[in-house]
């Protein structure tokens, strides 16, 4: 089995990068150790409405529920509300990351790239410390898949990158430990993406609660790995839904176990490699979402991995074009929320409470963290110098 | 002095994948769609039992 590239995981990184090679003219295998694709769904399924002008996902079959804005509620319960009217721009999508996924695939199938499912990578195949392609078990038949290029799109474990000789492990301060139920039987009537933050809420983290309908949401918590007990995020969230009146009577559809890294950037290409979404590490620090990033930063590996196909090149250095592309596209802002992150780690209830009363009745010039930190800056410029230099323009 | 080494629940994981990611010694794998603990590479520091969100891994004492 030979191809010019094979992906490692179907999920959104996977599959763009894929299809964008395979629309360059390269012959693409995607392989995926799942059963379907985009199941189970491991997110909290919120996105922002400017892929839309993106046109990579047709129909509109993957959208669960448009949203007016977004609010976040500060410890004491004060709101912080970010809303479309308000921020004049677009707010965003609660999806089905089931159906998302698969649209993304189809696209990349349409494209010309071929699917393998129930197939684990179990290793890289090198030959003088080179990269040739990926050992993997389909079914139980072992299986050598030849390939110029391994692209590592297989999530926050990122096995790939390990493999290569990338040190892919993340440190207990840049993981979040998370929990999500879909629950039925809720009261979510507003369409807005609620936040709730707080030591004793969520250590290092937040609570989301995402409506997929007017009965139905994404309930989760993201738990930071350093300040996380066993058991913690499960407790926690448990115990929110049974305190808030919305949810009370709710009733789990599903439930599901997630990590997601929220560190900084690492490397990203070896000679034969890239890596990509999750296991690259290419997710906002402040938010945990990543999917938009995929999309982007998906792109711009595919068409780089058809550059390098056209003129047989699969050496870092060529290779490298993809890594200062994305860190072009939004390095800036993963770098930026990382501070974020670490600054608001040092902050108690009572500050968070402070903020949010601050910013209850601001008009955010833009519907983004960067609007958020922005005004944030503005209120307490002296608790925020450090990041002054990242809102500028 | 008892040396302890972690264990997972295969019942109560739920795949996350978190304790790989986590795991300085390399020492966990996904093996029949769970997490799995290399007895011999794990070192009992107990960091992916603190992260578990649903409290899957356990400590064992160490033969």
């Amino acid at each position: 089995m030979k191809y010019d590239v094979v992906v490692v995981g179907g999920g959104p990184a996977g599959s763009v990068t894929a299809r964008f090679a395979a629309e360059g003219g390269a012959k693409v295998l995607v392989i995926e150790r799942r059963k379907e694709i985009g199941v189970p769904v491991l997110c909290g399924e919120g996105i922002s409405k400017k892929i839309d002008s993106w046109g990579m996902l047709d129909g509109r079959n993957w959208i669960s529920r448009e949203m007016d804005g977004a609010r976040i509620y500060s410890p004491n319960k004060t709101m912080v509300k970010l809303s479309a009217e308000k921020a004049g721009n677009e707010t965003g999508y609660v999806i089905h990351r089931d159906l998302f996924d698969q649209e993304l695939a189809r696209k990349a199938m349409k494209a010309g790239a071929e699917y393998m499912m129930n197939t684990k990578a179990v290793g890289l195949i090198k030959e003088d410390g080179r990269i040739k392609g990926v050992k993997a078990m389909h079914f139980n038949e072992k299986l050598e898949i030849e390939a110029d290029i391994v692209v590592g799109a297989d999530g926050v474990e990122s096995n790939v990158g390990k493999w290569a000789g990338i040190d892919t492990t993340l440190k207990p301060k840049d993981i979040e430990s998370c929990l999500q139920y879909t629950l039925a039987n809720v009261d979510c009537e507003d369409p807005f993406t609620d936040f709730f933050l707080g030591k004793k809420i969520a250590p290092g983290g937040y609570i989301w609660v995402f409506p997929k309908g007017k009965d139905v949401a994404n309930v989760g918590i993201g738990v930071l790995g350093s300040l996380s007990r066993p058991g913690l995020a499960k407790k926690l969230l448990d115990d929110f839904i049974k305190s808030d009146p919305r949810l009370r009577k709710g009733q789990p559809l599903r439930v599901l176990a997630g990590a997601v890294p929220v560190s900084l950037p690492i490397k990203t290409v070896e000679d034969n490699l890239i890596l990509v979404g999750d296991a690259a590490r290419q997710v906002d620090p402040l938010t945990g979402g990543g999917l938009t990033h995929c999309l982007e930063v998906g792109k711009i590996a595919g068409e780089v991995i058809a550059e390098a196909v056209n003129e047989q090149n699969f050496s870092e250095e060529f290779l490298m074009r993809y890594e200062r592309m994305w860190k072009e596209r939004i390095g800036k802002k993963l770098e930026r929320n990382y501070k974020v992150k670490e600054l608001m780690l040092d902050l108690d209830d009572k500050t968070l409470d402070k903020f949010a009363d601050s910013l209850k009745d601001y008009n955010f010039d833009e519907f983004s963290t960067k609007g958020l930190i922005k005004a944030l800056v503005k209120k307490h410029p002296s608790l925020f110098v450090k990041l002054i230099p990242f809102v500028k323009g | 002095m008892v040396r302890h080494k972690a264990k997972v629940n295969r019942e109560v994981c739920l795949s996350c994948g978190g304790c790989i990611a986590i795991c300085n010694q390399d020492a966990i794998r996904m093996v029949e769609g769970k997490a799995h603990i290399n007895d011999s590479a794990c070192i009992g520091c107990g960091i992916c039992i603190n992260f578990c969100p649903v409290g899957a891994i356990g400590k064992v004492d160490a033969v």
